[in-house]
């Protein structure tokens, strides 16, 4: 240590591991230390022993029913990539995805009337959904229609209106959509939490409504994927990548202080005794907890189960629920992800089951009966609540720069939306994502020998 | 990946400087490069004989402790190196081996194998002998070792060291436990399909 750095990044969820590994291709010198002796801060995927420690304290042991501790990789925070979303745009940018594996999830639920209902994954999934009424069939087909076509620049694909201007709520009555459909759409394609979407300009929720049905389209089954060895995978690959091009990295490296010299227009950061100094921080919501503010918070129970739900296709090993607020009588989406071995999150024969939804009363987790009510038999189970933390100020003044924590969507959409605002306000530009050339070169090779094989 | 191929994922790690990408460099290069402590290496892919290795270089995370589970997931073999002319990189091979078992699924530390390098054996400082290290690792690591005296600037050993690899998987089942139809890429184009549910 004892030396200047541009950056230095404190802890390593993975907004800030993606921040580290963009920033040091970019040339930066970049110092990332973390106070836990593991990767992904609140983001991380934990071993039984670690999940088991973190609410139980040092002293018990997981019971051995639960099986070796190595084999689960649960995740803290609870999302799935959309296929064609930005998280995945970012690696084919960074060209981080040599580094990981997935598979697809294997179909995605919405709740609806008591039960859990398929969402469509095909057009005769669609037709035959008990979800859409006989006489909602045709309407629903017109309404897709012109999404499908829609194009912002496009003026003959609109139809006429302004959907910058016009409402989502006007354009469902407009094509005629009842309110159970509406709400299908709004939670379980445009994966909204609650319906102030409504009462807002249609553009929004037409892009994510494209966006669902283009990674829908990636790779049939769901538009999700998921890492395995789960997604504590994620910060870790972004980490090499910072790694790769001079990052340094120290783990079990807690945080004494951080003074800021105004004369010199330096900050200095002292851990363990030595200190080193930089221009910027980049750190996750914990290092600074004077420099944010709580907005709600969020409950996470993860539950482990010792067989596929009863309620969904038993021969999926990876699905989500959405459960959409009216459905409960709630002011927003309580979601269910469900993993097993073949993501490689659990030993053989269990199911990881992890409900989550913003907290709405005093009792959090007796609002997540309706979720628990779908998971069959549960054998054991880790509840947190966790604040959502949004930074006070946004770093330009003093060279701080905090990330968000994260929400409870479905996905990583809004994750990423973080971290490009965050790069455009550390480094003072856009950051804009390309397919990287290595992988290009892949493409071009990969069409190549196909060619010869015709 | 390639297919049907099978691949062997090796991770070399140790002590900084002891030459760990060297001897990647000249095994995959052919050539010896003086090099700044570890920049802008990663894993690469070669085959040798009838099976793909796939080399990990820590990328300089190893510096200050900091390997993530990750890299060594799913490794099959563990080269361990050390610099001969500095004998506490050979003691710290311990402590490099209890962090890849603990952070590895291993089911029998005693049976997986390890590699020991000891690098740079052209420079007349050496003050760790061969025979003295066998000694030393046998007593402090044991378990199934394989010894090698190297030399990356020289370019002495470090073909062996990964023919004995290879050769020894030949015969050996594939151990990756994940079918690859499953997994998916991304990387490929995608398709032009449509659908609108």
């Amino acid at each position: 240590m004892d030396e200047h750095y541009d950056v230095i990044v404190l802890g390593t969820g993975l907004k800030e591991c993606i921040i580290s590994g963009l920033l040091s291709v970019d040339g930066k010198k970049v110092l990332h230390m973390d106070r836990n002796g593991y990767y992904g801060g609140e983001s991380a995927s934990l071993n039984m022993n670690q999940l088991w420690e973190k609410s139980h304290g040092k002293e018990k042991k997981a019971p051995e029913t639960l099986g070796s501790s190595r084999d689960y990789n649960v995740d803290l925070i609870p999302k799935f990539i959309l296929s064609s979303g930005l998280l995945v745009k970012m690696l084919l940018h960074t060209d981080v995805t040599r580094y990981l594996d997935f598979k697809v999830v294997d179909g995605s639920y919405v709740y609806s009337s008591g039960k859990i209902n398929k969402v469509p994954s095909t057009d005769t999934e669609a037709l035959t959904s008990s979800l859409v009424g006989l006489l909602d069939k045709l309407p629903l087909r017109k309404f897709f229609i012109f999404v499908q076509n829609y194009e912002e620049n496009n003026p003959a694909t609109h139809d006429g209106l302004n959907l910058k201007i016009t409402t989502m709520d006007a354009l469902f009555k407009k094509y005629g959509l009842r309110e159970n459909i509406v709400d299908f759409i709004g939670h379980a394609l445009a994966l909204y939490l609650d319906d102030s979407y409504l009462q807002q300009p249609a553009h929004d929720t037409i892009m994510r409504m494209k966006l669902y049905a283009d990674s829908l389209a990636r790779y049939s089954k769901s538009p999700y994927i998921y890492p395995l060895y789960g997604l504590g995978e994620l910060p870790q690959a972004f980490a090499r990548l910072s790694a790769i091009y001079g990052g340094t990295y120290m783990l079990n490296k807690p945080i004494e202080n951080i003074v800021f010299d105004e004369e010199k227009k330096i900050i200095k950061v002292t851990s363990e005794g030595e200190t080193v100094t930089c221009d910027k921080i980049v750190c996750d919501p914990s290092y600074f907890p004077n420099k944010v503010q709580k907005k709600g918070k969020i409950i996470r129970s993860i539950c482990i189960l010792n067989g596929p739900i009863p309620s969904a296709d038993k021969k999926f090993e990876s699905l989500q629920i959405i459960i959409p607020q009216k459905q409960v009588k709630r002011q927003s989406d309580m979601y269910v992800g469900v993993m097993s071995s073949a993501h490689c999150v659990c030993p053989k024969g269990k199911y990881i089951a992890i409900v989550s939804a913003t907290v709405e009363t005093n009792e959090p987790e007796k609002e997540l009966a309706p979720a628990y009510a779908l998971l069959g038999p549960i054998q054991e189970k880790f509840v947190y609540i966790s604040d959502f933390i949004e930074p006070i100020a946004d770093g330009t003044a003093d060279n701080v720069f905090i990330s968000k924590s994260y929400d409870a969507t479905s996905h990583f959409e809004t994750t990423c939306e973080d971290v490009m605002d965050m790069y455009k306000r550390i480094t003072g530009k856009d950051l804009v994502l390309t397919v990287h050339p290595n992988i290009l070169k892949q493409q071009e090779e990969a069409g190549n020998q196909e060619q010869e094989e015709q | 990946m390639t297919k049907g191929r099978k691949i062997i994922k090796v991770v070399i790690i140790g002590e900084k400087s002891v030459g760990k990408t060297s001897i990647l460099r000249r095994y995959v290069d052919k050539r010896f490069v003086t090099l700044k402590p570890t920049i802008g290496v990663d894993f690469v892919m070669v085959s040798e004989n009838m099976v793909t290795l796939q080399l990990w270089d820590t990328s300089g995370q190893e510096r200050f402790r900091s390997l993530e589970i990750s890299y060594y997931r799913g490794a099959d073999y563990c080269i361990l190196v050390f610099d001969v002319t500095n004998e506490k990189t050979l003691y710290d091979l311990k402590l490099w081996r209890d962090d890849f078992i603990e952070k590895t699924e291993i089911r029998d530390p005693i049976l997986f194998p390890f590699i020991i390098l000891g690098n740079k054996i052209d420079d007349p400082n050496r003050v760790v002998t061969e025979k003295a290290a066998i000694q030393w690792c046998k007593d402090n690591i044991g378990g199934n070792l394989t010894y090698f005296d190297t030399s990356a600037k020289d370019n002495i050993n470090i073909e062996q060291v990964f023919k004995h690899i290879s050769n020894q998987c030949e015969n050996q089942p594939q151990s990756n436990e994940i079918p690859p139809e499953q997994l998916i890429s991304l990387t490929e184009k995608k398709s032009n399909q449509s659908s609108c549910c």
